[in-house]
């Protein structure tokens, strides 16, 4: 990270199912007083719909390209948009001949290596630090907490920036915020059944539904997460999985950056908290 | 069922291998540490990824790529993260649902499962727009999934009917999601889905 400034990659469900992560990243990021610059006409990562890997690549090397110009480091609340992304830099960084052809396919694809992509939970913690994060605290989020890592937040080992198997970048972030964390630990890095959603959704909603009733189980008053789809199966998705499979969750779903930002005092409003499927005014009425 | 050993295909390993994604193939040592930490087999108790590795590196493309549980995996890494022998799993699998994907372009297989639809109609959101429009997605996979224009509409509305509303209300499906947005320099983009292919 040079100095207090990073490219933002937003990522597609901001525009929509995600906004409530956008807006609080962006309100975050403000308060600590470091500067977003969206990444100028980025595009899609490709998701996890683009199974070739060389599209992959060049999709990504678009928007690294970009970022490149202005030598800023991306950052990314979406954990597949940060898979995409840092995966293809390290492909791309690695292999001199997928550079030529990156090239080759269009100039704008002339990315030569000299940035890297990372996650808002990596950036919190690994470049902002907890010193730093506890010197603008100014609220005390008082809940249990069942913190969600999903998929690609330990995995795959490439890109990886916390552990596999028992991840913990979130669970101190919670706590440093007056939080506590129930015991999750075997839940904690299931998928969520996203990808499936569209075209076996019988399966995806068992998976979501095994994610949400093991928070219920731990005692937790939320579930704290870090990625867009976990995000719309969990939350936006959860009165849906009630009436399909007849039963009863009412389990708040919150954006890490949501619960940073209540703590660092910034307006519930602001965070997106009233737009949760699944109200969340019983979380914010317990930060003192 | 005993294997006809004069059905296999030899080379169907090196198609694999030679697909972005399938180089590690042969590494596999059928520990099964991939199949026992796979989430689905919690659900779908007969889903084996070891299985499908070992049939592939015996040749028995046939079965392989007709098999229909090439189409519930979700890519969530966790065999990759856990193989001992480095064989990125799920990226071998994307592999294979490739080669299956090309053979039913070739009329050489039929897909059950929608995925390869509800894929392309993504990546021809990106093609046209450069980011993922969610209303074009749903226009383009629902009628080709059901096999009709009404039929597609009719499962789109049954799905979107009350989630769309709450997206609404909460002010998640404003203005911004109910037109495409789109970047600016979409022939760079194209030009990656002419070359590159989808
Ligand atoms: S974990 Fe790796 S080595 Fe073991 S069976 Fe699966 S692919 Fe083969
Ligand atoms: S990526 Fe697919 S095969 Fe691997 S563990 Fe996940 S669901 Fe199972």
């Amino acid at each position: 990270m040079n100095g207090r400034k990073l490219a933002y990659y937003p990522g597609c469900p901001s525009a929509g199912t995600a906004v409530d992560q956008d807006m609080s990243t962006r309100a975050v990021f403000e308060k600590l007083g470091i500067e977003l610059a969206e990444v100028e006409d980025w595009n899609c990562c490709g998701a996890a719909e683009a199974e070739n890997p060389i599209l992959v690549y060049a999709l990504n090397a678009r928007t690294l390209a970009i970022a490149e110009k202005d030598g800023l480091d991306i950052v990314t609340p979406c954990s597949i948009c940060y898979y995409n992304l840092e995966r293809s830099n390290m492909a791309l960084k690695e292999d001199e001949s997928l550079r030529a052809k990156m090239k080759e396919i269009d100039p704008s694809l002339d990315y030569r290596g000299g940035i890297k992509a990372r996650h808002v939970l990596d950036v919190f913690i690994n470049e902002i630090g907890m010193d730093e994060l506890k010197s603008k605290i100014v609220k005390k989020v008082n809940i249990k907490v069942a913190p969600y890592y999903g998929c690609y937040i330990g995995r795959p080992p490439t890109t990886a920036f916390d552990d596999p198997d028992d991840p913990i970048l979130m669970d101190q972030l919670i706590e440093l915020i007056g939080g506590e964390c129930v015991d999750f630990s075997y839940m904690k890095t299931k998928c969520c059944g996203g990808p499936l959603m569209m075209t076996r959704a019988d399966i995806a909603f068992e998976m979501a539904k095994n994610v949400l009733e093991a928070a219920k189980r731990a005692g937790a008053d939320c579930i704290a997460l870090a990625c867009p789809l976990c995000g719309m199966m969990l939350d936006a998705k959860q009165p849906d999985i009630e009436k399909a499979l007849n039963i009863e969750i009412g389990m708040p779903v919150i954006y890490i950056t949501q619960l940073l930002g209540l703590a660092l005092g910034i307006d519930s409003k602001k965070l997106g908290l009233d737009k949760a499927a699944v109200d969340t005014k019983e979380i914010v009425g317990k930060v003192v | 069922m005993p294997i006809k050993t004069w059905e296999l295909d030899p080379n169907f390993r090196n198609e694999i291998m030679n697909e972005p994604g399938g180089e590690h193939l042969a590494s596999c040592f059928q520990c099964s540490t991939c199949t026992l930490g796979c989430p689905i087999t919690e659900i779908v108790p007969s889903y084996n990824p070891r299985k499908i590795i070992q049939m592939s590196l015996l040749g028995m493309r046939e079965e392989v790529l007709s098999n229909p549980d090439l189409w519930i995996c979700l890519i969530c890494q966790t065999c990759t993260a856990r193989c001992p022998q480095d064989v990125v799993v799920s990226d071998v699998l994307g592999a294979i649902r490739r080669i299956a994907e090309k053979e039913e372009e070739a009329g050489k297989l039929k897909i059950e499962s929608p995925r390869p639809l509800f894929d392309k109609a993504f990546l021809h959101q990106l093609e046209k727009y450069g980011r993922l429009y969610d209303i074009g997605l749903a226009k383009e996979y629902y009628p080709k999934k059901e096999g009709s224009f009404i039929k597609g509409m009719r499962a789109m509305m049954k799905d979107y009917k009350d989630f769309g509303m709450r997206m609404f209300k909460k002010g998640k499906m404003g203005p911004k999601a109910i037109l495409p947005e789109k970047i600016k320099r979409t022939g760079e983009v194209k030009k990656i889905f002419e070359k590159i292919g989808d």
